[in-house]
C-alpha cells in the first residue's frame, strides 16, 4: 500500500507542474543538466592538463624506451634497455642515496619544527603575532637560486659562517663546508630547512584556525598540560594537513634540483648530487642522452608515487 | 572552500598567462635570426671579454656597412649549451641567433650530436691557414670548418712580483722549472710570506688537464677510447696536484667567484690559467705593476713534457638559422681580417688573437704597465706556438668530470689505481 502511494507521487508531479509537451522532448533531466554544466566548466582545465601534463608524460615514456645521442634516437633493443642500464649506473645509485639522505633527515625535522612553530604562533596571548608569522614565512618568498647563492657565499672558506666561528674561537681554521661530503650535505639540509619550514608552518597555522578552541579549553579543564593538549588534542585534528605537507615535502625533496646545482654543483665527487641534478647532467651537460634522462625521470616518478601511496596508507585512518 | 576554489582558478589561469608570455618571447626570438634584415644577433657570455670584442668588431664592420646592426644577448655558457640542446632537440631552429660563441672543448660534441645547428664556413672568405692548426682542429669535423677561432687559451703562470721579492725570488726563478722545484720554492714563499702561489676550484680538473696537455697527453686515444687507467702522464699530474694541495702551495676553493677572489684580494700570490684570466687579474687596480708572467712548470720524468699548455678558448659559430652571407662576411672581415680590430681589443681585454697576422702588429710588443712593463702579449704568443695539440674528442666533458671526481677521492684517501679505474668505468659507461 505504502509503496504504491509513494511511487505514484513522483510520476504525477512533473505532469502537474509542467504540462507542456515541449518539456517531454528535453534530452536531459534537470539533474543531468546540472552535471553537464559542471563538466563543461571542467573541460578547459582538463584539456589543458591533458595537453600540457599527460601528453608530455606519455611522450617521455616513449622517449625513455629510445636510445641514441642528440636527435638520432631509435627504439632500444630490448625496449627496457635504459631502465636496465640504471641498475649498473654507479653515479645514479649514489644520487639516489643522497636524495634519500636529504629526505630522511630534512623532512621530519622540518615538519616537526613547523608544527611546533605553528602551535607557538597560534597562542592567543602572543604579542606581535603578525610580525613573527611574516618573519618565519618570508624565506618561502625567496627564489631558490638566490638563496642557494647566498648560502654558498655564507659557507665559503672565507665566508660569513667561518668568520663568525673563527671569531668565537670555536674552530682553529676555516671549515671547508662545501668541499667535504658530510658538511656539504649538511649545508644543503640547512638551506632546505631555512627555506621550507615557514612554508609548511603556514599550512599548519591555517589548519589550526579550524580547530575549535573549546576542545583545547576542555582539555585544559580536564587537567591536560600544554604538551598533552598538543599531542592528544591538536595533532589528531591536524592529521589531514600533516599528511598533505608530508606528501608535498617528500615529493619536493625527491625532485630536488636547485640546491644541488647552485650550492654545491653536486660536489665533492657527486656526493651531494640529487637525482634530478643527475638527470639534468645526463640530458644537457654531457653528450645529450635524452632517452636515458627520460627513463631516470620515470624512476623518480615511480618513487614519488610509491612514497605518496605509503604515506596515504599510513596517515589516512578514515574508513 | 572558497580559498581552494580561488587557488584552483589561479592554478588554471597562471599557466595560461605563462604560456602566453612564452609565446610572445618566441615570436620576439625568431626576429633575431632569419635572413636579410641587416641585423645580426649574437650569443656570447662575458661582457668584459667576448661581448666586448664582438661589439668592437661591430663598430669596425659598421664603418663600411653602416646598415648592419649587431645585437648581443648575454648568455652564460651553461645556459647557452642548454638552449642549443633544447632548440636542437625540439627542432626549433628559428629561435637560433645568427652567431654564437662556443667553448672549444664542447665543439666536437655539439657538431657531431647536432649538425643541424651549424652552418659551415666552406663558402666564406675565411682563410683558415691563418690560424694555428691545433686551434682550428677543435671546430673541424671530417675536414669541414664549423668554427672561427676567437680567443686563445694558452696557459700562463702569473705571479705577484712583490710577494716573490719579499721571499727573495724573481719571476725568472719560476721560469723553465719543474713542478718539484715549483713546490719547493712555493713552500719557501709560503713560509716567508704566508701566501700560497696558486688556487683553483676543488672538483674541477683544470690544472690537471693543463698538466696533461703540457705533456701532449689526453684522456682518450686516437679512436676516442678512454685511456684513464695506466695513463702515466695523468698519474704523474694527479700526484703533482696532490703534492701541491698537501704542501699548501695550492689552495682549493669551491666556486669560481671564490677563485677569482683569492688573487684579486691578494690571498694568493699567483694564478695558473688560460691567458684570458688576465682580464680578471687586471680588475684589481691596486695590484698594477705587481704582476709578472712566465711559462708553466714542467712535469718531472714524463716523456714529451713541456712548459706549455692551454685551457679554454672559444670559437664563433654561424647558426643554421643565420643570414649566412652577412654573418660570414662580418666574421671574415673582423675576426679573420682586421689587424685594427685585434689592436683595439687586446690591451683592454687581454683577448689574445689566434689570427696569426694580428701577432705581427706592434701592439703585441708594447710593454704593459700592469705587468711590470713587460711585453707580456708577445711573450704569450711565443708560448702559444709551443702548445702541444689536445685531443678533446666527443666525450671530453665526461672524461674531465670523471677525472675531477677521481681527484677528489684521491685527495680524500682513495688509492690512485682504484679511483682511476672507477673513473674509466664511469666514462665507458657514459659512452655506451
Amino acid at each position: 500500500m505504502a509503496e504504491q502511494r509513494f511511487a505514484t507521487v513522483p510520476r504525477t508531479a512533473p505532469d502537474a507542474a509542467d504540462p507542456t509537451p515541449a518539456s517531454r522532448r528535453r534530452r536531459f533531466g534537470l539533474e543531468q543538466r546540472r552535471n553537464l554544466t559542471g563538466w563543461i566548466f571542467l573541460v578547459p582545465a582538463a584539456a589543458l592538463i591533458l595537453w600540457m601534463n599527460f601528453y608530455p608524460m606519455f611522450q617521455a615514456l616513449i622517449l625513455s624506451l629510445k636510445t641514441g645521442r642528440g636527435t638520432r634516437l631509435n627504439f632500444a633493443d630490448p625496449l627496457w634497455f635504459n631502465y636496465e642500464r640504471l641498475f649498473s649506473d654507479e653515479i645514479f645509485k649514489l644520487t639516489v642515496g643522497n636524495t634519500f639522505i636529504y629526505l630522511a633527515i630534512q623532512v621530519p625535522i622540518m615538519l616537526v619544527t613547523a608544527l611546533v612553530l605553528a602551535n607557538l604562533l597560534n597562542d592567543k596571548n602572543l604579542r606581535f603575532k603578525g610580525l613573527w608569522r611574516t618573519a618565519i614565512f618570508l624565506p618561502a618568498a625567496v627564489s631558490l637560486v638566490s638563496y642557494s647563492l647566498v648560502f654558498r657565499t655564507m659557507f665559503a672558506n672565507d665566508g660569513f659562517v667561518n668568520d663568525v666561528l673563527l671569531w668565537l674561537n670555536l674552530v682553529d681554521s676555516p671549515i671547508n663546508w662545501l668541499g667535504q661530503t658530510d658538511t656539504a650535505r649538511f649545508v644543503i639540509i640547512l638551506g632546505l630547512l631555512w627555506r621550507w619550514t615557514g612554508y609548511n608552518m603556514v599550512f599548519y597555522l591555517a589548519a589550526l584556525q579550524n580547530i575549535d578552541y573549546s576542545s583545547l579549553e576542555a582539555a585544559k579543564i580536564d587537567g591536560a598540560g600544554s604538551f598533552a593538549t598538543f599531542w592528544y588534542v591538536t595533532i589528531p585534528q591536524l592529521k589531514p594537513m600533516i599528511l598533505l605537507t608530508a606528501i608535498m615535502s617528500t615529493n619536493g625533496t625527491i625532485q630536488l634540483f636547485d640546491e644541488s646545482w647552485n650550492l654545491t654543483q653536486g660536489g665533492p665527487a657527486y656526493t651531494s648530487m640529487t637525482m634530478s641534478h643527475y638527470l639534468f647532467e645526463v640530458s644537457f651537460q654531457r653528450n645529450p642522452n635524452f632517452g636515458y634522462g627520460a627513463a631516470l625521470s620515470y624512476v623518480i616518478l615511480i618513487m614519488v608515487a610509491v612514497l605518496a601511496a605509503v604515506q596515504m596508507k599510513i596517515g589516512d585512518k578514515r574508513d | 572552500m572558497t580559498t581552494w576554489k580561488k587557488i584552483a582558478a589561479l592554478a588554471v589561469v597562471v599557466p595560461l598567462s605563462l604560456t602566453a608570455c612564452g609565446g610572445d618571447n618566441g615570436s620576439n626570438g625568431s626576429d633575431g635570426g632569419d635572413t636579410g634584415d641587416g641585423k645580426l644577433t649574437v650569443w656570447a657570455w662575458d661582457p668584459a671579454f667576448n661581448i666586448y670584442a664582438i661589439n668592437e668588431a661591430a663598430k669596425i664592420y659598421q664603418q663600411d656597412n653602416p646598415d648592419v646592426e649587431v645585437e648581443v644577448i648575454e648568455t652564460p655558457w651553461d645556459d647557452l649549451q642548454t638552449k642549443l640542446t633544447t632548440l636542437a632537440q625540439s627542432q626549433e631552429f628559428g629561435e637560433l641567433p645568427d652567431i654564437f660563441l662556443m667553448q672549444n672543448n664542447a665543439f666536437q660534441k655539439n657538431v657531431i650530436n647536432y649538425p643541424d645547428l651549424f652552418s659551415d664556413f666552406s663558402d666564406s672568405d675565411v682563410d683558415f691557414g691563418e690560424f694555428p692548426e691545433g686551434v682550428v682542429a677543435y671546430s673541424t669535423v671530417d675536414g669541414v670548418n664549423y668554427g672561427l677561432p676567437f680567443d686563445n687559451g694558452t696557459a700562463i703562470s702569473a705571479l705577484r712580483t712583490d710577494v716573490l721579492e719579499e721571499a727573495g725570488y724573481t719571476v725568472d726563478d719560476f721560469t723553465d722549472i719543474t713542478w718539484s722545484e715549483f713546490i719547493e720554492k712555493g713552500e719557501d714563499v709560503l713560509a716567508k710570506t704566508g701566501k700560497p702561489l696558486a688556487s683553483g676550484m676543488a672538483g674541477s680538473a683544470d690544472l690537471i688537464m693543463m698538466m696533461l696537455q703540457s705533456a701532449g697527453a689526453s684522456l682518450f686515444d686516437d679512436e676516442g677510447n678512454p685511456t684513464i687507467v695506466g695513463n702515466e702522464a695523468l698519474i704523474k699530474s694527479i700526484e703533482t696536484y696532490q703534492q701541491l694541495v698537501e704542501s699548501g702551495v695550492f689552495v682549493e676553493v669551491n666556486s669560481w667567484d671564490e677563485f677569482i677572489g683569492t688573487f684579486v684580494n691578494s690571498n694568493v700570490a699567483g694564478v695558473m690559467q688560460g691567458v684570458w684570466i688576465m682580464g680578471s687579474i687586471q680588475s684589481a687596480e691596486d695590484q698594477a705593476g705587481k704582476w709578472g708572467i712566465t711559462n708553466l712548470p714542467k712535469l718531472d720524468d714524463v716523456d714529451g713534457a713541456t712548459h706549455y699548455s692551454a685551457n679554454g678558448g672559444s670559437s664563433w659559430a654561424i647558426s643554421s638559422n643565420a643570414d649566412k652571407e652577412l654573418a660570414a662576411d662580418f666574421l671574415a672581415s673582423t675576426f679573420a681580417g682586421s689587424t685594427e680590430f685585434y689592436d683595439t681589443i687586446l690591451p683592454s681585454s687581454g683577448a689574445l688573437a689566434n689570427w696569426l697576422p694580428a701577432g705581427e702588429s706592434d701592439v703585441y710588443g708594447e710593454p704593459q704597465d700592469f705587468f711590470g712593463g713587460e711585453p707580456v702579449f708577445s711573450q704569450v704568443l711565443e708560448f702559444a706556438a709551443e702548445v702541444p695539440s689536445n685531443n678533446t674528442g666527443v666525450y671530453y666533458y665526461e672524461g674531465r668530470d670523471a677525472v675531477s671526481a677521481a681527484v677528489t677521492k684521491i685527495l680524500g684517501g682513495t688509492d690512485v689505481e682504484t679511483a682511476l679505474q672507477e673513473a674509466q668505468d664511469n666514462v665507458e659507461f657514459a659512452m655506451q
